[in-house]
């Protein structure tokens, strides 16, 4: 079954790419519109390793503002939940901060770090910063008292009773912050280099864009699509683990 | 010998404007090995003087004494609690939930399963040890809860309305299972309650105190020969007893 699923998708593609290319070809819509598959293809022919190496910059760019915002987002989060003077000062002015566009900041960043990947990287972490420490503090205000009684109770250290108890217990509401924080971060980092850098995807895009090879923007767009689509997989995966946890949590009342 | 002493203990909250004072002047003592209940009206600062012999919260003038030393926080190797929900953590299965206490003591291994599969199996739930909370019944977590209470080898088990919500079969068939686990293991119960009909049937002697601010108008020994069978609670002598009490609690008001 599942192999003829395969090779239905596969004729299927093969098919919309084979109209696409004919409606390029016969001149139904500007080549600078809409490039034909074969454009995409040659421009991976001769600047695949550019790509790659744009591709790599994004990458790793996007790892350190993930890294950054999850760490972040994530003791931040526990700090202030923990504490009602601290979520009761800072809660409001974390979720306004949250609500404007954050983007219109990004000519600040750039002229305080430059155009490099530094900026992307601040910026993506601040992107994601927001929505992670916010579920995370609702997560924290959200656990019963009764918890941290058993907690003290049985002897629990402070870091017991933060790692072992608080942690876990505020993980179901932390997970959907990591995942809208997860995405702002890949778009922050996108956009930014999109709007003034010297290398990754975004710049690359960008950079095609304002030449006129279509077929180069393409590719470019595709790779990013790549990225968003295996990040999103990996945040599911992780939802789903945790998901079924919130499951049983459910059932014990 | 007493392993609990309290004397001239007192609460007071401050809600809002004007002081709470949620117990006065509670003087008392509890012998080792025996079973005692605490009852009292809704709101009369029971749980409140559980929290404070279990180190929870301090008392605003007074002392309690746990085998002779003064209580100023959690004695974990001394007192195991056991509160009105089970307060079990979701993502550990029962067995987990037993051994968590001695985990964070950081007990050898081996210890901590043999003496966790001993005190599942002492709770009759060994057959249920690799269950979660939200597999598991009411009745059945609140033995999981008791077992944990245990985990630690304390002599002394304080219990917070640990049936109130279960179902009157249950309850019923928990308090008698209690009562064996109580003479197997030899421990000191102090037991909160507000049905007089637990109290009386379990208990070596029941405290009884007033409406707020908590005091103890009496202390009545209870003399039923033990093991006690059910039965007991239908006769003339247990009902004597239960309309003494209720008058003591409806003349304090």
């Amino acid at each position: 079954m599942p192999q003829r699923r395969i090779i239905r998708t596969i004729a299927i593609t093969a098919l919309l790419a084979a109209a696409w290319e004919a409606v390029v070809r016969f001149g139904l819509v500007n080549r600078i519109i809409l490039a034909a598959p074969s454009d995409i293809v040659l421009a991976a022919a001769s600047d695949g390793g550019i790509f790659l190496r744009a591709f790599a910059t994004t990458l790793a760019e996007i790892a350190a503002a993930v890294a950054i915002a999850w760490t972040l987002g994530v003791a931040i989060g526990i700090m202030v939940g923990s504490s009602r003077l601290l979520a009761a000062a800072t809660a409001p002015v974390l979720s306004s901060i949250f609500a404007i566009p954050l983007i219109v900041l990004y000519p600040l960043l750039m002229a305080w770090l430059g155009i490099g990947p530094l900026s992307k990287v601040v910026f993506g972490a601040f992107s994601g910063f927001f929505p992670i420490a916010l579920n995370t503090i609702d997560g924290v205000r959200a656990i019963e008292p009764r918890y941290l009684a058993l907690a003290r109770s049985i002897g629990a250290t402070r870091l017991q009773t933060y790692g072992r108890v608080i942690l876990p217990l505020a993980l179901p509401a932390m997970v959907s912050g990591l995942r809208v924080g997860t995405g702002l971060v890949v778009i922050g980092v996108l956009v930014t280099e999109m709007l003034a850098s010297l290398g990754g995807v975004g710049f690359l895009i960008s950079y095609h864009r304002t030449l006129f090879n279509t077929g180069h923007v393409y590719f470019g767009i595709l790779l990013a699509l790549t990225l968003a689509v295996a990040v999103n997989i990996g945040l599911t995966r992780l939802d789903r683990r945790i998901g079924n946890w919130r499951l049983r949590e459910q059932g014990e009342e | 010998m007493p392993i609990i002493e309290v004397s001239n203990l007192a609460k007071e909250f401050n809600a809002g404007r004007a002081p709470l004072r949620a117990l006065d002047d509670v003087s008392f003592t509890v012998d080792k090995g025996r079973f005692v209940t605490l009852v009292g009206p809704s709101g009369c600062g029971k749980s409140t003087l559980l929290a404070i012999l279990a180190g929870l919260t301090a008392a605003s003038s007074g002392e309690a004494r746990i085998e002779g030393e003064r209580v100023c926080g959690p004695m974990p190797g001394k007192v195991g609690m056991v509160f009105q929900d089970p307060t079990l953590l979701p993502w550990k299965t029962a067995f987990a939930n037993v051994e968590f206490p001695l985990d964070l003591r950081g007990d050898d291994r081996a210890a901590r399963r043999k003496r966790c599969a001993a005190l599942l199996e002492l709770v009759g739930l060994t057959e249920f040890a690799e269950h979660y909370p939200h597999e598991l019944s009411g009745g059945m977590r609140q033995r999981v809860a008791i077992a944990r209470g245990l985990a630690q080898d304390p002599q002394l088990i304080l219990m917070d309305e640990p049936f109130a919500a279960l179902d009157e079969q249950t309850r019923t068939r928990m308090g008698h299972d209690l009562l064996d686990i109580w003479t197997k293991t030899g421990k000191t119960v102090f037991f909160i309650t507000h049905s007089l009909t637990e109290a009386i049937y379990l208990s070596d002697a029941v405290l009884v105190m007033s409406p707020r601010p908590g005091r103890i108008i009496d202390t009545i020994a209870i003399e039923f020969p033990r093991p006690r069978e059910l039965d007991i609670i239908g006769s003339a002598a247990f009902g004597a007893i239960r309309n003494h009490i209720w008058h003591l609690i409806a003349q304090a008001h």
